[in-house]
């Protein structure tokens, strides 16, 4: 299985507790439609694109998407999140041939 | 055969070579792709019939003219208070011309604090983009824009 590069990004970088940020979710995948033809083979690239996202803090769900093959190359997602203390964000992802990943990134409020 | 005649062929087997690459694309246009959802499906099958009123709490942000319709930037943002009792619960970005209209469709929970919802999408041509969105108590609110698209993203 491919290791899928992603990317978790908190704006603003400081942020105390109690606090809205945004969370930016970037990943690297195709997000192949199923109707494009290869230029060299000729051939239809079959379907493959990311299917669910899911935001989980400090093992809470706190946002899921269902994600369809509309989304561009290369998707970013952004969400908003409300900082409640020191712990874990971690965002998984599935794509429709079954390939899942995870990424996490720490919270930690400054005072 | 005379000259006249000859430069005659020359024409009609430019006239059908220019053509029928044109008519092969016209048939890769009808390729279906995985999921197929038109506007009014997709409507329908997040709404379960319901209608959805047009409201100035959801604010759609996407530019009026795209020149590449693959990376199209769409922020949706709703005035929700967020709290226990009175949330937005989804948020469904579609469009009306795609194969499949669904782009995105994000459930949120109070912690997200803000109802915020940004990403790209591909848009094919010129179309709306619709913002739907879901409220805890049930109703459904939509905003719409209208975006030039010069060049197509799909294929």
């Amino acid at each position: 299985m491919e290791e899928r590069t992603s990317l978790i990004k908190i704006k603003p970088k400081n942020y105390s507790d109690g606090e809205i940020v945004k969370v930016d979710f970037m990943v690297m995948h195709p997000m192949e439609t199923g109707m494009r033809k290869d230029k060299k083979t000729g051939e239809i690239v079959p379907a493959q694109y990311i299917n669910n996202v899911k935001f989980n803090y400090n093992g809470k769900l706190i946002s899921s998407m269902k994600v369809w093959e509309s989304v561009s190359v290369n998707p970013v997602f952004t969400i908003a999140m409300k900082v409640a203390g020191q712990g874990k964000l971690t965002v998984t992802f599935t794509d429709s041939t079954g390939e899942s990943s995870e990424n996490s990134i720490m919270i930690q409020p400054k005072g | 055969m005379q000259r006249r005649d000859f430069f005659k062929t020359l024409g009609t087997a430019a006239v059908v070579g220019a053509t029928l690459p044109v008519m092969g694309m016209a048939a890769e246009e009808k390729k279906k792709g995985p999921n197929e959802f038109s506007y009014n499906q997709a409507v329908s099958a997040i709404t379960g019939g319901k209608t959805a009123e047009k409201s100035d709490k959801v604010h759609l942000k996407v530019p009026e003219i795209a020149e590449n319709g693959a990376v199209v930037p769409v922020t949706v943002e709703v005035d929700s208070p967020m709290t226990a009792h009175d949330y937005v619960e989804e948020i469904h970005i579609l469009d009306t011309k795609n194969s499949n209209s669904r782009c995105v469709d994000a459930f949120f929970t109070p912690a997200n604090g803000k109802a915020f919802l940004s990403t790209r999408i591909k848009l094919g041509g010129t179309q709306d983009v619709v913002a739907l969105v879901k409220l805890n108590n049930g109703t459904y609110l939509i905003a719409t824009q209208n975006v030039k698209v010069t060049i197509g993203g799909c294929g």
